[in-house]
């Protein structure tokens, strides 16, 4: 049985089919990234994973639990072995870094205040923000409130982490310094991952197979260099970064020769 | 033509009863929450000086000020028909039985249930609930269950607060300026009045505190759709528990004068 298994998963919002029959397992220790465009509902399928969505059909499984028929208590009990770590870190904003990194650790476990104090301080080291305990969220910059997300996340020590889009919106170096992150979050703390990025330079980096997303289907999941060598012409216009092919359902505007012509 | 008045009446009656429940759901799931672990001492207590502490001296110039200006009237009126006597007994009664709890509770829906919108608003829309809900944690107890609570012991306490700061106000008016004999204004302030009446006077500050509270935090925990939907929230929340606010009062009072 794997870790994670996304079975028939559909959801549409009103007349907008976000995803349509989506099946995906992810094992135990593995790292999983999943690709798509803008609105292909990568998103849709992490939510529906932690249980902030319900499928229209299909489930969500984690290890073996359905999400979706759990009660609030069993679902809470579950989300304790999941980190989330948000597109745009979703940090509580009137309370300092140290505070959001606790926040988990004293809900959730009977520690001291020293102990928390010490495993908080191990997260931000882990994520290399050190020393940031007093700042508030407002004080940081993109690149380090993604990595405060990624302490929060962590706290607890979950199983399995979930990145929604950790790169987007960075510099190329910040987007490498993110991608080392995880990596290195993978290594030392062997957790299971699903990565969503459109960054195909840390995606080859961090995953252990890849996935793509193309009009709420998944049309691809293999290791990397297979993936690299998939013939279909959605995953090969995907990986040139190319307008011009299947990918987009209107056509592109014209390259500015031809417009000229 | 006739059918689409029946569609579009029918979509507007389907519209109401949604929002309806929706907000009984969740009032309902924030009185089955207040009893459940963990217990967050801090953040109630952090709730309570924002309700309470905060809002006193919003409580205190309005109710002055009310009070001042309805025993201006009162004064004039009665100086009409030569009983001057009776103005500090009408005051006493409408501080006591309307005055204070109304304008507190419609001060408070301005200043307290327009925050609450407004923070959990911006706490929707930059995914700080899904957060919540991510680190295991309901956002229904541990963001609307200590605002509910402030709010129900708060009103109540300033509503006396206002009841002792309208006697006040009276006063300045009928033994300062109008001239009245302090001990009379003393003795009259109360005549009209009954234990009963400040039992009743808390009881409906009690019932305006949950109404502040719950429709606060439900407009906020329903904002969708960015800055716009966050600027509307707070506005929503203070129309919409003004006015239950004032429709409760004369329900309460209809029922409890009984």
């Amino acid at each position: 049985m794997a870790l994670i298994d996304v079975v028939n998963l559909s959801k549409a919002f009103g007349p907008k089919v976000v995803l349509s029959d989506v099946n995906l397992s992810v094992e135990e220790g593995e790292s999983l990234v999943v690709l798509g465009g803008s609105g292909t509902g990568k998103t849709v399928l992490l939510r529906n994973i932690m249980g902030l969505l319900t499928p229209d059909s299909g489930h969500v499984a984690i290890e073996g639990k359905i999400i979706s028929q759990l009660s609030r208590e069993e679902l809470f009990q579950v989300r304790q072995s999941i980190g989330m770590c948000f597109q745009m870190a979703a940090l509580f904003d009137s309370m300092t870094v140290f505070e959001n990194v606790a926040f988990g650790l004293r809900r959730h476990q009977k520690m001291t205040e020293g102990q928390i104090q010490a495993r908080v301080e191990e997260c931000l080291g882990l994520v290399g923000m050190k020393g940031t305990d007093a700042l508030k969220p407002s004080e940081l910059s993109g690149g380090m409130k993604r990595r405060v997300g990624f302490a929060r996340a962590i706290a607890l020590k979950p199983k399995i982490l979930l990145f929604d889009e950790p790169t987007t919106g960075l510099d190329p170096v910040m987007t490498d310094v993110i991608g080392r992150v995880i990596l290195d979050l993978k290594h030392e703390l062997g957790v299971t991952t699903i990565t969503i990025t459109h960054d195909l330079k840390s995606a080859f980096i961090i995953a252990d197979r890849i996935a793509l997303l193309f009009r709420g289907e998944c049309i691809a999941c293999q290791p990397p260099a297979e993936f690299r060598e998939n013939p279909h012409p959605v995953v090969q216009q995907f990986l040139r970064g190319d307008a011009d092919g299947p990918f987009l359902q209107d056509p592109p505007p014209p390259k500015r020769k031809e417009a000229h012509a | 033509m006739v059918l689409t008045f029946f569609d579009k009446a029918g979509a507007g009656v389907l519209r109401a009863m949604d929002t309806t429940g929706d907000f009984a759901v969740l009032a309902g799931r924030t009185f089955a929450a207040i009893f459940k672990r963990p217990f967050d001492g801090k953040n109630l207590f952090r709730q309570f000086q924002a309700v309470g502490v905060n809002s006193l001296p919003v409580v205190i110039l309005t109710s002055l000020a009310v009070s001042m200006v309805f025993a201006v009237q009162l004064a004039f009126g009665f100086k009409q028909f030569q009983a001057e006597g009776l103005a500090s007994q009408v005051e006493g009664l409408a501080v006591m039985r309307e005055l204070a709890p109304v304008i507190t509770g419609l001060m408070l829906s301005g200043r307290v249930g327009s925050a609450m919108a407004a923070e959990l608003g911006t706490m929707q829309v930059t995914e700080q609930i899904d957060a919540l809900e991510c680190l295991a944690t309901d956002p229904i107890h541990y963001l609307f269950v200590p605002r509910l609570l402030a709010a129900m012991v708060m009103l109540p306490i300033l509503t006396a607060v206002s009841v002792y700061v309208g006697y006040w106000g009276g006063y300045l008016i009928l033994v300062g300026v109008e001239g009245q004999s302090a001990y009379v204004f003393g003795n009259e302030f109360y005549k009209l009045l009954a234990f009963r009446d400040l039992r009743i006077a808390l009881y409906k500050a009690f019932v305006f505190g949950m109404i502040i509270a719950l429709v606060g935090c439900w407009k906020g925990y329903r904002t969708q759709g960015g800055a716009e939907g966050v600027g509307n929230a707070p506005t929503s929340s203070v129309v919409t528990s003004s006015l239950w606010i004032l429709i409760a009062d004369f329900f309460l009072t209809k029922l409890l004068l009984v």
